[in-house]
Formats: C-alpha cells, sequence, structure tokens
C-alpha cells in the first residue's frame, strides 16, 4: 500500500498556481525526500496532505483515504512540523508541547513523561517556561521538530526541519527520523540540504514550478544527470595517444587534457573506469592512477531545476 | 471518529482556550475596571442621568448590571485570539490534529462560554453580598441566563472575527460591536431612561440586546427589581442558538474555504 498517493494534483492560489497536476507515489514505511527551489510547491503539497488546504482538482490519498473526503480519517494518520513554526506569542514551550501531547492521545500523564524526554534530547528543556517571542528562531525549529517527535505519527511530515536549526539537533533529527522510519512510520521530509537529503533520504522528487521534475533515489538521480561524473586519470606517456584513446570510447563529453592527466566527463563512470584504463592500456599508456567523482547532488539539482551546470 | 474522541479533542480545545485565558487575566480586569470608571465618571458628570426617580440604588443597579457585562467582555475576549490565530497562521496547526472540524470549532465555542462563566463568578459573589440572595429557582434562571449569554457572545465574537479574510475589517467589525453592545444596553440606564435618551424604535432595540436581557434577569433574580420581561429568557435562548449557528458556519467557512 502507499503511505501517500498523489493523483493530478493541482492547487491553485486566486491566479497562482501553486502545485501543477503532481503525480507521485510514496512508499509506506521510506524516508521521502521533496527537494525544489523557493516556491516550487513543496510546502503546498504537504500542507494538503495534512488536509490544511484542500486540492483545486487532482487529490491526494493517505494511506488510501481521499484528503477531499476523508479528512478527519487522514488526520489520525498525519503529523507535521510546519516551516514557519505555529504559535501564539505568549505560549510557552513545555504548555505547548504538554497540550500537543494530550491532544495527539496521551493521558496527563504520559504527556509529562514523554514532552520532558523529548525536551531534554533536543536541548529544550531549559527554554520550557520562556515565552515563544523570546525564542531563537532555531529553538521554535525544534518546537516543531518536537511535536511530531511526540506524536509518531504513521505519517510523519518534515518541512524544512533544519532549516535554521544547529549541527548537533541536525544530528539528533536524523537519527529521530531514521528511528521512526524503523518503528514503522513513513517520513516526509521537504529540505532544501542536499547534505541532508542525501544523507537521510531513500527516494528523492524535485520539483520545479509546481510540477514533478524527477524521481528516484539518490544514485538514480545522479546517473540521470548526462555527463555528470568526472573521471580524473593520471598517466605516463604520449598525451595526444591517450587522448585519442580515449576519444574511441562512447559517451565521453566534455574532457579536459594536461601533460600527465586527463579529465573526463560521463555517466556512470564507476562502471566505465575499467574500460577506460584498458583502454589507454593497449594504446601503450601507463595509467597511475584513477579517481571517480560522482556528480553532488547539488549538480543534479542544478540540472533538473533549468540551473547549467557548473563549467569543467 | 468515535464520539468519545470527538468530545476529547473538543475539549481539549476549550481547555487551550481557557489555559490562554489565565495570561490575559489582567488585561481583563483592568478592561472592566476602567469601563467601570467611565461609567462612574460619565454618572458624575451629568448628573441628571442618574436620577433617584429612575434609579433608587446605583450600586445595586450597576452591579446587577455588571454582571452581564462581565461575562460578555470575557467571552468576547475570544475573538482577539480566533482572529491573530488565523491571521498567524496558527490556526493551521489545530487543522492539523486529529480531530474533526466540528471538534475545533464547537472546542472554541466552548473556550468561551467557559470564559464568561468563569470570570462572572467573582462577580456572581459580588452580587451575592451587595444585592441579595435569589431563591432556587431564581438561581437556577440566573445560570441558564449566564450559559446563554455565554454562549452568544463567544459565538458573536466569533461569527464576526471568521465573517471576513479582511483583518482591518475585522477589528474594526469587532470593535463597534463591542462598544455598541456595551453602551446601548441597559446595563447603566433603566429603560425608562433609555426611553427618553433613544427615539422609540432603537429604545426597544435596545432593550433586547443579549446583553439587556440578561441584564433585566439578573436584577430581577437577584431581587433588585420587580419587573422583568416574561419572554426575556426565550428571547435570549433564540439569540444564543441564532449566533452559535452563524458562528459554526463562517468559521467553517473561514479555515476550510482555502
Ligand atoms: N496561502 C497562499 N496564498 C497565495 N499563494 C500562496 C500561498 N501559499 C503558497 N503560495 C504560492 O504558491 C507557490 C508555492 O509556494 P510553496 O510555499 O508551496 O513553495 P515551497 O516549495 O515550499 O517554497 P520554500 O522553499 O520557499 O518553502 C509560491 O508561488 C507561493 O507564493
Ligand atoms: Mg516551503
Amino acid at each position: 500500500m502507499a503511505a501517500v498517493k498523489i493523483v493530478n494534483f493541482v492547487k491553485r492560489f486566486g491566479e497562482v498556481t501553486a502545485v501543477n497536476n503532481l503525480n507521485l507515489e510514496i512508499y509506506e514505511g521510506e524516508i521521502f525526500g521533496l527537494l525544489g527551489p523557493n516556491g516550487s510547491g513543496k510546502s503546498t503539497t504537504l500542507l494538503t496532505i495534512a488536509t490544511v488546504y484542500k486540492p483545486t482538482s487532482g487529490d491526494i490519498y493517505v494511506f488510501e483515504h481521499s484528503v477531499s473526503r476523508e479528512g478527519d480519517t487522514v488526520r489520525k494518520f498525519v503529523g507535521i512540523a510546519f516551516q514557519e513554526p505555529k504559535a501564539m506569542w505568549v505560549d510557552t514551550p513545555y504548555e505547548l508541547l504538554l497540550w500537543h501531547a494530550m491532544i495527539v492521545g496521551y493521558t496527563s500523564h504520559e504527556a509529562k513523561n514523554v514532552v520532558k524526554e523529548t525536551m531534554e534530547r533536543l536541548n529544550l528543556w531549559e527554554h520550557r517556561k520562556k515565552q515563544f517571542y523570546q525564542l531563537s528562531g532555531g529553538t521554535r525549529k525544534k518546537l516543531e521538530i518536537a511535536k511530531v517527535m511526540i506524536q509518531r505519527p504513521r505519517l510523519a511530515i518534515f518541512d524544512e526541519p533544519t532549516a535554521q536549526v544547529d549541527v548537533i539537533t541536525k544530528h539528533a533529527l536524523w537519527d529521530v527520523v531514521r528511528e521512526m522510519r524503523d518503528n514503522g512510520s513513513t517520513v516526509i521530509v521537504a529540505t532544501n540540504d542536499m547534505f541532508e537529503a542525501e544523507k537521510i533520504c531513500e527516494r528523492i522528487a524535485i520539483m520545479y514550478r509546481g510540477e514533478l521534475r524527477t524521481l528516484g533515489s539518490v544514485k538514480e538521480l545522479k546517473d540521470q544527470v548526462p555527463g555528470g561524473d568526472v573521471v580524473e586519470v593520471s598517466f605516463e606517456g604520449d598525451r595526444e595517444e591517450a587522448k585519442d584513446a580515449l576519444l574511441k570510447l562512447d559517451g565521453i563529453g566534455r574532457y579536459m587534457l594536461g601533460n600527465d592527466k586527463i579529465v573526463a566527463y560521463l555517466n556512470k563512470g564507476e562502471e566505465r573506469a575499467a574500460e577506460i584504463v584498458s583502454a589507454l592500456m593497449s594504446a601503450g599508456i601507463k595509467v597511475k592512477r584513477i579517481m571517480v567523482q560522482e556528480p553532488t547532488l547539488d549538480d543534479v539539482f542544478f540540472y533538473f531545476t533549468g540551473a547549467r551546470l557548473g563549467e569543467g | 471518529m468515535e464520539v468519545r474522541d470527538q468530545v476529547r479533542g473538543c475539549l481539549l480545545i476549550a481547555y487551550r482556550d481557557l489555559l490562554r485565558f489565565w495570561k490575559f487575566k489582567h488585561w481583563l480586569f483592568s478592561q472592566i475596571v476602567m469601563n467601570l470608571a467611565d461609567v462612574v465618571i460619565f454618572a458624575l458628570v451629568f448628573n441628571n442621568i442618574v436620577n433617584r426617580q429612575y434609579i433608587p440604588d446605583y450600586v445595586k443597579f450597576m452591579s446587577t448590571g455588571v454582571l452581564a457585562v462581565s461575562v460578555f467582555a470575557s467571552s468576547f475576549s475570544i475573538a482577539r485570539e480566533v482572529g491573530a490565530e488565523i491571521r498567524r497562521e496558527v490556526v493551521q496547526y489545530l487543522l492539523t490534529l486529529p480531530t474533526s472540524r466540528n471538534a475545533v470549532i464547537a472546542g472554541r465555542i466552548i473556550g468561551g462560554t467557559l470564559r464568561g462563566l468563569i470570570y462572572q463568578t467573582a462577580f456572581i459573589a459580588l452580587n451575592l453580598a451587595v444585592v441579595g440572595i435569589p431563591s432556587p429557582k431564581q438561581s437556577v434562571i440566573i445560570l441558564y441566563t449566564s450559559f446563554m449569554l455565554a454562549a452568544a457572545m463567544s459565538a458573536l465574537a466569533i461569527a464576526i472575527t471568521t465573517s471576513t479574510r479582511d483583518f482591518n475589517l475585522q477589528a474594526t467589525f469587532r470593535a463597534l460591536t463591542y462598544y455598541m453592545l456595551f453602551f446601548f444596553s441597559n446595563v447603566f440606564y433603566p429603560r425608562e431612561v433609555l426611553a427618553l435618551r433613544f427615539p422609540g424604535a432603537l429604545a426597544t432595540i435596545v432593550t433586547h440586546t443579549p446583553i439587556s436581557l440578561a441584564a433585566e434577569v439578573y436584577r430581577w433574580s437577584f431581587g433588585y427589581s420587580e419587573y422583568i420581561n416574561p419572554t426575556a429568557l426565550y428571547e435570549l435562548t433564540l439569540w444564543a442558538f441564532t449566533l452559535l449557528v452563524t458562528a459554526s458556519l463562517l468559521y467553517r467557512r473561514n479555515i476550510s474555504g482555502r
């Protein structure tokens, strides 16, 4: 069963089309990353999954229940950490979380324990009595994360959870996300942090201007970037012969030639390294060292969102 | 969703509004003190308005009137937060919780109602001390009146706040309604004075607003006045239900229209 099935989903705000005909399936038990530049429709999609917005057309199914028609049921499964923390200025972290724990189903006794435990884990405990307006930006974000940690929903949504938070909290969150997944939750993380996406997400979708650009595992996405891998060969021998040998191979895009070094851009560099070495050796070139570098997720992102790859 | 979960959710939403209310208690108290100060100053300056012939005992007259004002002011305070939560999108949080929309809406209205009732208890005590002790039957009537008034005012506050998405307009409507209800009532002047001050139709309308109706019931129940409009309780009930339905519809439209 799909945890989330998005079918021909369109969301407009007046004249603005925030999401334009999105189709996407998120599997149960995976950590799914939603990437895309600012304004590409990530938050709009997530807020619709969490039943804040209604689809303009199309629908989204959460564990097979329609967000348009079965909101009450969908909400039993979903917990969301908002991109913009939600609280009134007079609220204090402890009260907020305690109330949250109760409304998601804990008894007041259980609530006290789970809130304390969670706050301690995120280093929030010392801030528990401050008023919301006194909290730093990162601390506010931690409160959002804490809500989902407390709730442990079947579908956990984090909308840019680590924007603004310190590196310690980032690691804590990543651990939490994996724990949740191990305990059976499905997790969706919207992020602009490529390192984070690569670190925790099993599959990634990249959105651009309200549309899905690509979908797959990090590895699959990288392989889709044409000429994305960088293969660097250090050699001894004639550089022109080395060049000719290399260019006889298929799929070599750009290349750069040095006196004892050749750098080529191609796909699936890792798989083709051996081929390159044997081609050079049969041309009488001695290969001293070979290095294969994948494109970064940044490159993938640039490629799918319209920006060009950095010049070699 | 099970009924039990619904009720639990609804009560927790109301509880949240009570917790917040507690933080604003000083604000509210000063609000009422200010209102009362206005009245006293008014009375002193325009001495002829407070005429012995119409108001035999100004203290008792005011104490019973303030019973209605206290419920009104505290129940109405729910409007500010409902409005602020929509403006600052905190309401999105409520919309994602594992409760139904009905539970959210009912919870807010109950929250406002409870604010009114809880706040009023202090003023009930004042009336018991200053005005008189009601009979058991009158006590039940007082309770019923307070409940209806609080529900009506809570609903009115929410209805006004959610009637438009324009926040400036909201605030204007809210302030306007607040002061209209506050001043166009029999809380400060008895119906005889109202009849002298306002043209006929307006005087009639003023005596049939929820606050005036409630004040009249309180004045009778605590034994200050002999007179009671025989249909006051029915009218108040009608007000409450009309406003409850309106508020539910408007709030629902406001939070789920997108
Ligand atoms: N409530 C709203 N009313 C009007 N327009 C909106 C609303 N919410 C989002 N939009 C518009 O919809 C588009 C998508 O916005 P959204 O917040 O979903 O993007 P995002 O991918 O989350 O961006 P970011 O990375 O900046 O968080 C934007 O053009 C935005 O201006
Ligand atoms: Mg966003």
